[in-house]
């Protein structure tokens, strides 16, 4: 039986900095006197892009799926619409091309070890205001750099590791109470991924969606009271023919992309040809990927760093409305992606203005899994999408 | 034990099992047969061709999530004081086999471990406080019944080979082959032998980096897999390296047709989800009646050497157009075709089972999920989460005066603390919808019912139902949609739903109880029957078989149908009748129906899909 001993990989240097949320709120036990809490930090786990440094097929090298690679890139560039669902046939590269994405990241500025990720403005706000605590000067903090963490939830984890729990170790060792963060914790500021999220059990779902919807993880079990910001992009994968994915759940995903097998003989040779190089010699293939790479990465930070210029005209916000009115579409968060969207589309392609083009483009990504479902409805969702964009499109032509 | 070379027959499994051997990264070799064919005992004896010390590692059915992906070793963490992980079997395989028998009974969440596990090479365990990494690069072999139900498709996306189904009528005859040549073989005869197919692969191993394939070769299995309808790139690059490993198995150092053959037959043919384009349709498929069953086996007897076949001209090779590449996957084809894919590989593959849904909570039965707060006697106790909660308050417990006299280092543990193990079982309603698709019933009932199926899958979620699509009509019922809560699919399969002929009420019911039966067997116990029908079977079971009892006198039917529902209702399967023919037209035959099978009689001559939906769910 192989076994190995946790406590020996671990580090001592991980014991860094205390856990101010274990320390500052003793949580209140109506039966008993809460023992007392020390400083004792939790084992400061490293993101998980760093655990598995397992090679990953390069991004820029993955043919087709064109639709797949935007919904992550524009994700990227603005990560406040909300994630993507990639739902399509099996075998066409849906999480390879995600787990490639960790390499085309950018790198993001957090206060140093902080297993939150936190940068240092929201790391002074959480700690300065605790009580006993000193006031914390910003300049006092150190940080480090970091690549955007990928954090990949696998459909066994249990409630606790995705939230976070006591450590157990710790707890029955020492009688310490100390947080032991889980996969929330570790993908605040990063993306936090599902395959085959349509098979997830109902009740990290729930969780989930609490999550997602407050941007905040709170902890309130085995005596432990933490609350830390969990904000993340959510992207999903999965197959249609397994299952359903809840409607709840479903209308968290700001994109939705659609993968379909490649039907056409040369672009599947090449795909054939390019994996099998990679399996050959995998870093001798990332070496050759590497400017393609390093280029795609660049052009996702200027598009970030544009993103604050763009522009929309009203115009095109009135048609973006009456292209979801007339879809019938249920709230607001239709014609917000949208927006949202196309302002990283234009950022994207190096524009300043957006524009109807720039929405055309895009408005299936946004709308698809909005559409309200009829289930006598044979025609494709991103057909009826295109063909009422292109009746609000000839409306605004004509009354222009 | 059974010696790989002393089995008889399965020559293709055989083959297929030994280019696994020589490329691991095929993932896995996947043997669908009938009971008793011998197919278990082959693949245990997969081991005897693998290098010594390879691991094997045998899956049972009945597997906890813990077991399967790894967790805290309890007995070891208590004893030592400190966390000690224990590895999963995933995680036990790697590098070697994880052989899973009956593989079509496998829980759906174990599946998805699996398939996981086969994308990654890796499992993660995210689970009771422990966050690790356990390396899980493992073969795949699988063996299975098709009379079971089918693998999920996810899963064999991820395996390599499946081993074209063979009726194998002839297994006892099979079977007395081995004992005679067990009882007459030396033991040195079969030593001997496994050593020079060991060294065989071993060389062949080697071979595999210096194994050259051309571009048209590469073309040709691609646009093989395009015309055949398989789905994904995946096994695109299966194909590729099982023809590879075709050739390095035979010393070759280029590709040859021999080996592309066996590539499309052992990859590609088993996935294809329709006919090469100048085959007939499917619905012409279905009507005729299969050819007579070809036993002729192809490529055999070359397991103890190599096939000895003289190198091909290499201008030939280049000169190698499409065209000739269509010629051989034909060829492929048609050795296979007749019993194979008509009855196995075909659409009937492509069943998916639902997820982890139609499950709920419970004490004791079904896979552990979680841990909450319970009394004791109410279900089984969760150690370690009540460890977990037990620990913190351990230092003020010891305090407490009350608590004095306890021996030092005791855990007191209080009623509190006590957490009780929740388990998910697989529960909720299947609906078996039974759609009459005779020439009887008018198009806008088949609209009818096409919509109520539709809602009640999109409430399927809600209600953790299942829903399954059986349509009648011609000379017998056709199971559309295995249970599933697919959206996508039960519409796609209503789509092209044909309607006219006759109305084969009696092959319903015994296909809709086939079907209740099967899911019994995967744990759903609740299962109700819809009919959408006008209730006048006049097509009796027998003629699916024989043309000639067609023509059966009506009280035959009749009595055949009483039967058949009588017997389901014994069975326990609730069930509805919804009655869409127009009032005066009817004489009270779905009535009588509804009232042999002890169900509700639904009259709605302009049933709205959600009328039916609100009646099958009240």
């Amino acid at each position: 039986m192989t076994q190995t001993v946790k406590a020996a990989k671990k580090t001592s240097s991980a014991k860094a900095k205390a856990t101010p949320e274990a320390k500052a709120k003793a949580p209140a036990q109506p039966k008993e006197k809460a023992p007392a809490v020390t400083k004792a930090a939790p084992e400061v786990k490293k993101p998980s892009s760093k655990k598995k440094q397992a090679l990953a097929f390069p991004f820029t090298a993955i043919v087709g799926q064109e639709e797949m690679k935007l919904s992550l890139i524009l994700n990227i560039i603005d990560p406040r619409i909300g994630g993507v669902l990639v739902m399509g046939h099996r075998g066409t590269g849906k999480s390879t091309t995600v787990r490639a994405l960790a390499e085309v990241l950018p790198l993001i500025t957090r206060v140093k070890d902080d297993i939150y990720n936190r940068t240092v403005e929201q790391y002074v706000e959480a700690e300065s205001g605790k009580k006993g605590a000193a006031a914390i000067n910003p300049e006092d903090v150190k940080t480090e750099l970091i690549p955007v963490p990928v954090v990949d939830l696998p459909l066994g984890a249990t409630e606790d590791r995705v939230c976070g729990t006591i450590d157990i170790e710790k707890a029955l060792t020492s009688g310490v109470k100390a947080f032991e963060p889980g996969l929330l914790a570790q993908s605040n500021r990063g993306f936090l991924y599902i395959d085959e999220v349509n098979l997830l059990d109902d009740h990290l779902v729930d969780v989930l969606l609490d999550v997602a919807a407050s941007g905040k993880n709170v902890v309130e079990r085995e005596g432990i009271s933490i609350r830390h910001p969990a904000r993340f992009v959510l992207v999903g994968s999965g197959n249609p023919e397994e299952g359903e994915l809840r409607p709840q759940l479903l209308d968290r995903f700001g994109l939705h992309a659609r993968i379909i097998t490649i039907n056409d003989v040369s672009k599947r040779v090449d795909i054939v040809k390019r994996r099998r190089e990679y399996d050959e010699d995998p870093e001798a293939y990332l070496k050759k990927c590497t400017r393609e790479q390093q280029k795609l990465q660049k052009k996702i930070v200027a598009a970030q760093e544009l993103l604050t210029q763009v522009s929309m005209d009203d115009k095109v916000l009135t048609d973006i409305a009456r292209l979801c009115m007339n879809l019938g579409i249920d709230g607001h968060r239709g014609e917000l992606t949208i927006t949202r969207t196309a302002y990283a589309f234009a950022a994207y392609k190096g524009q300043t203005t957006v524009t109807m083009e720039h929405v055309k483009e895009i408005a299936g990504l946004c709308l698809r899994h909005r559409l309200r479902k009829d289930p006598l409805e044979t025609v494709d969702a991103g057909e009826k999408i295109d063909r009422e964009l292109a009746k609000v499109l000839g409306e605004a032509e004509v009354t222009a | 034990m059974i010696a790989f070379t002393d089995i008889v027959g399965m020559d293709l499994a055989k083959q297929a099992l030994m280019l696994l051997a020589v490329d691991p990264s095929l993932g896995g070799v996947v043997i669908p047969s009938a009971v008793g064919s011998g197919k278990s005992t082959l693949a245990r004896a997969f081991a005897d061709i693998l290098p010594d010390g390879t691991p094997f590692v045998e899956l049972p059915l009945n597997v906890t999530e813990d077991r399967l992906i790894g967790g805290v070793d309890l007995e070891a963490t208590l004893a030592s004081g400190q966390r000690v992980v224990q590895h999963g079997v995933l995680s036990k395989a790697h590098k070697g086999v994880l052989y899973v028998d009956s593989l079509s009974l496998l829980d759906s969440s174990a599946v998805s471990h699996i398939m996981d596990a086969m994308s990654r090479g890796l499992v993660l365990v995210e689970r009771e406080g422990l966050s690790e990494v356990h390396p899980a690069n493992f073969m795949l072999v699988g063996t299975y019944d098709p009379s079971d139900g089918e693998v999920r498709m996810g899963l064999l996306d991820r395996i390599g080979i499946i081993v074209p189904f063979t009726a194998q009528n002839d297994y006892r005859a099979r079977k007395k082959i081995v004992s005679i040549v067990m009882g007459t073989r030396d033991r040195d005869d079969t030593e001997d032998e496994l050593r020079m197919l060991r060294g065989l692969i071993e060389a062949a191993k080697v071979q595999l980096s210096h194994v050259s394939m051309t571009n048209e070769q590469i073309k040709g299995l691609i646009q093989t897999a395009i015309s055949l309808g398989v789905e994904g790139n995946r096994v695109d690059i299966f194909a590729i390296r099982a023809a590879i490993a075709s050739a390095a198995l035979a010393q070759r150092t280029e590709v040859e047709d021999e080996d592309l053959k066996l590539a499309m037959k052992l990859v590609l043919v088993p996935r294809a989800t329709r006919m090469p384009e100048r085959e007939a349709t499917d619905e012409e498929m279905a009507q005729d009646e299969p050819p007579p069953p070809d036993e002729e086996q192809p490529e055999a007897e070359d397991e103890n050497a190599p096939p000895d076949e003289p190198d091909a001209d290499a201008d030939e090779e280049q000169e190698e157009t499409p065209d000739m590449i269509e010629e051989l996957m034909m060829d492929a084809m048609e050795t296979e075709l007749p019993d194979n894919i008509l009855n196995i590989s075909l659409a009937s593959k492509k069943k998916a089972k639902s997820g982890s849904r139609g499950e709920a909570l419970n004490n004791r039965r079904g896979r552990f999920v979680r841990a909450q707060e319970g009394e004791m006697k109410s279900g089984k106790v969760a150690l370690i989460p009540t460890l977990i909660s037990a620990a913190p308050w351990q230092h003020s417990r010891r305090q407490d005066k009350k608590m004095a006299g306890r021996p030092a280092g005791a855990l007191i543990i209080n009623k509190e603390d006590v957490k009780i193990k929740k388990f998910r079982d697989k529960s909720g309603t299947l609906f078996i919808f039974m759609v009459d698709a005779s020439g009887s019933m008018a198009l806008n009932r088949m609209r009818q019912a096409k919509g109520a199926v539709a809602s009640l899958l999109q409430n399927a979620y809600v209600h953790r139902d299942q829903v399954a699509l059986i349509s009648f009509r011609g000379k017998q019922a056709q199971v559309l949609l295995p249970p599933s809560q697919s959206v996508d699919r039960a519409k796609r399969e209503l789509d092209v739903l044909p309607t006219g002929g006759g109305t084969p009420l009696a092959s319903a019911l015994f296909t809709g109880w086939e079907t209740a039966k099967q899911a019994r067997t995967k744990g759903i116990s609740q299962i109700m029957f819809v009919m959408i029908t006008d209730g006048r079977g006049n097509i009796p079971l027998q003629a699916a078989y024989d043309p000639n009892a067609e023509k059966a006198p009506k009280e035959e039917l009749e009595k055949e149908i009483e039967a058949l529902a009588l017997s389901i209702q014994a069975d326990g399967v609730a069930s509805i009748v919804i009655d869409t023919q127009m009032n005066y037209l009817s004489r009270g035959e779905a009535p009588k129906l509804a009232q042999k099978l002890g169900g509700r009689y639904f009259y709605l001559p302009n049933a709205k899909a959600e009328q039916i939906v609100e009646a099958a769910l009240s």
